[in-house]
């Protein structure tokens, strides 16, 4: 092809954008909906895989409150006897000194109003399996093999909730966008179609003036590529203002659960992946769109 | 530069538009192809520029067996045709000096002979003024001679045209067909489908005659009519 019919072709697009001004409005304005209902799903999807990661570390731990009378020797005798049970990565002896020392900085309004310190010495048993935790919890619960531990507190059914919806993020969320993204593509096909469909005749008249299928699909294809990128940029805008103000409002929330969870995205990412996602669709879609109505004549 | 040979078209399996027409056309040549509504014309046309193919017989344009033609070298084939469609075949989103110039463009024209040339065809079928309207914006003669003008731009050996004055009062249709003899001297065969007396009767051209898909008349010289119908009202 020659240098001055690219430029041609590359105009032709434009024009055809132009003038057919309310059919590229339809197009633009449902690939933006759907590359936004998209990338929403697929940022929700990764951010709540990144929290259910994060969160079980926080769990993965029992604490043996022992009792007060409990000397600091048989404590740490304690320590290392539960040190060398399977399933236990590594134990902690927490003196009360140093726990009342700890509350006293993150709560001094409570530690004022308590004046001396009520905390008995603490264990923190970290385990290696975190599905393990309950029947390792279990065991500690027994009175006569642990008669100086008064409270075990383990994670419990929150661990188990966690894993759960970890392991439900993934697969629910996982399929859910490989459906969304075959529908978003179904969508953009669908739409492009209806352009080419509604230009079937002027396609036929390029056909018998002596348009090569090359010369007649390369604009439509530019064409089904450029509603792509700019649904993918709108799309992005969209989608970048509604997190700051679910971002605000997480934030509002001041819930110790919800803590800062560092996440691998940053803002870059969203229109880079979006405007990847949105020149695929456009391209493909239009492609399986005019291969239907170029039938060679 | 033609050549037919008992050419019979089916549409779907009952239909027969064309049945067992034998046609030859020399290079140079201008023929009138006349008939009723329905005789077949335009399907004659178009199995010359391919957009149908014969169920039967053979079909030659300018030295290519059309029945066994790739579909890759179609858009080739045809840029060498100028052709005049009964419905103009125009582009509605491109302006008159589009779609003139979209003809040059197929065939990787460059930019400068497409401002040459364009202005010089529009001239001839004077619509050298509304070079910047679009299609919907002009008459149904004026769109014709859009369509014309595409036809001629290439200088093409070969000129289709499927009813080139159906829309023009008698001293434009007259205009359009000085314009097609014109072209013709300069060595264009030219092909006119049409059912308009005047200008058959005219010219005094060869004319050929189809009637519900048959060939019935080939005269050399001929007028619309044949002579022996012409005078059969007399007799009676
Ligand atoms: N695509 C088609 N499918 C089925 N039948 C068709 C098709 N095209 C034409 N025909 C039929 O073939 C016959 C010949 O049609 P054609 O268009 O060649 O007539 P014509 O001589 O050009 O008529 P007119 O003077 O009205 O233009 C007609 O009876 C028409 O109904
Ligand atoms: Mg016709």
């Amino acid at each position: 092809m020659r240098l001055s019919s690219l430029g041609f072709l590359l105009h032709e697009a434009w024009l055809n954008i132009r003038r057919n001004g309310l059919m590229s409005l339809a197009t633009l304005g449902t690939v933006t909906v759907a590359l936004t209902v998209l990338g929403a799903s697929l940022w929700t999807i990764f951010r709540l895989s990144e929290y259910a990661q994060f969160q079980p570390r926080r769990f993965d731990r029992i604490d043996l409150f022992l009792l007060p009378d409990v000397s600091r020797e048989r404590a740490e005798t304690l320590r290392d006897q539960i040190a060398h049970l399977p399933g236990v990565a590594r134990v902690r002896l927490i003196p009360r000194e140093q726990a009342w020392a700890d509350l006293q900085a993150s709560e001094p309004l409570l530690t004022e109003a308590l004046e001396e310190n009520p905390l008995p010495d603490k264990l923190e048993v970290e385990v290696r399996d975190i599905a393990q935790i309950q029947a390792i919890a279990h065991n500690f619960r027994d009175q006569t093999a642990y008669p100086d531990v008064e409270r075990v507190v383990d994670a419990g059914e929150a661990v188990r909730v966690m894993l759960g919806l970890a392991r439900v993020v993934k697969v629910v969320g996982g399929s859910a966008s490989a459906g969304l993204f075959i529908a978003t593509l179904f969508l953009v096909y669908n739409t492009i179609r209806l352009t080419v469909f509604a230009r079937r005749r002027e396609i036929r008249t390029m056909q018998l003036v002596g348009a090569t299928p090359g010369f007649i699909r390369l604009p439509l294809l530019l064409e089904g590529l450029f509603h792509g990128v700019v649904g993918a940029l709108l799309a992005s805008g969209i989608l970048l203002l509604c997190a700051r103000e679910v971002s605000r409002f997480v934030a509002s929330l001041r819930s110790p659960l919800i803590g800062d969870v560092p996440s691998l995205l940053s803002p870059w990412h969203v229109p880079a992946v979006l405007v990847a996602l949105g020149a695929l669709i456009g391209l493909v879609g239009s492609y399986l769109a005019i291969r239907r109505f170029l039938r060679p004549i | 530069m033609i050549q037919l040979q008992n050419v019979t078209v089916n549409y779907g399996n009952e239909w027969i538009a064309l049945y067992q027409v034998s046609l030859c056309v020399n290079k140079g040549e201008f023929v009138f192809i006349v008939g009723p509504t329905g005789a077949g014309k335009s399907t004659l046309l178009k199995l010359l520029y391919r957009e149908e193919t014969a169920t039967q017989g053979t079909v030659r344009v300018a030295g290519h067996d059309l029945n066994h033609m790739p579909s890759r070298e179609v858009p080739l084939f045809r840029r060498r045709l100028g052709i005049v469609f009964q419905d103009f075949g125009l582009l509605p989103n491109k302006t008159v000096y589009e779609n003139v110039a979209f003809a040059l463009r197929v065939t990787g024209e460059s930019s400068r002979t497409i401002r040459r040339k364009v202005p010089h065809v529009l001239e001839m079928v004077g619509l050298a003024h509304r070079p910047d309207a679009f299609p919907h914006q002009l008459s149904g003669g004026e769109q014709q001679r859009v369509a014309i003008a595409r036809a001629l731009v290439n200088d093409p050996p070969l000129l289709l045209a499927d009813e080139p004055t159906g829309n023009l009062d008698p001293d434009t249709s007259l205009g359009i067909v000085q314009l097609l003899h014109h072209i013709n001297v300069r060595g264009t065969t030219v092909i006119v489908a049409t059912h308009d007396h005047t200008i058959v009767d005219r010219m005094q051209r060869r004319v050929v005659a189809l009637e519900r898909g048959r060939l019935v008349r080939d005269d050399q010289q001929g007028a619309y009519r044949p002579l022996l119908m012409l005078s059969e009202p007399m007799r009676s």
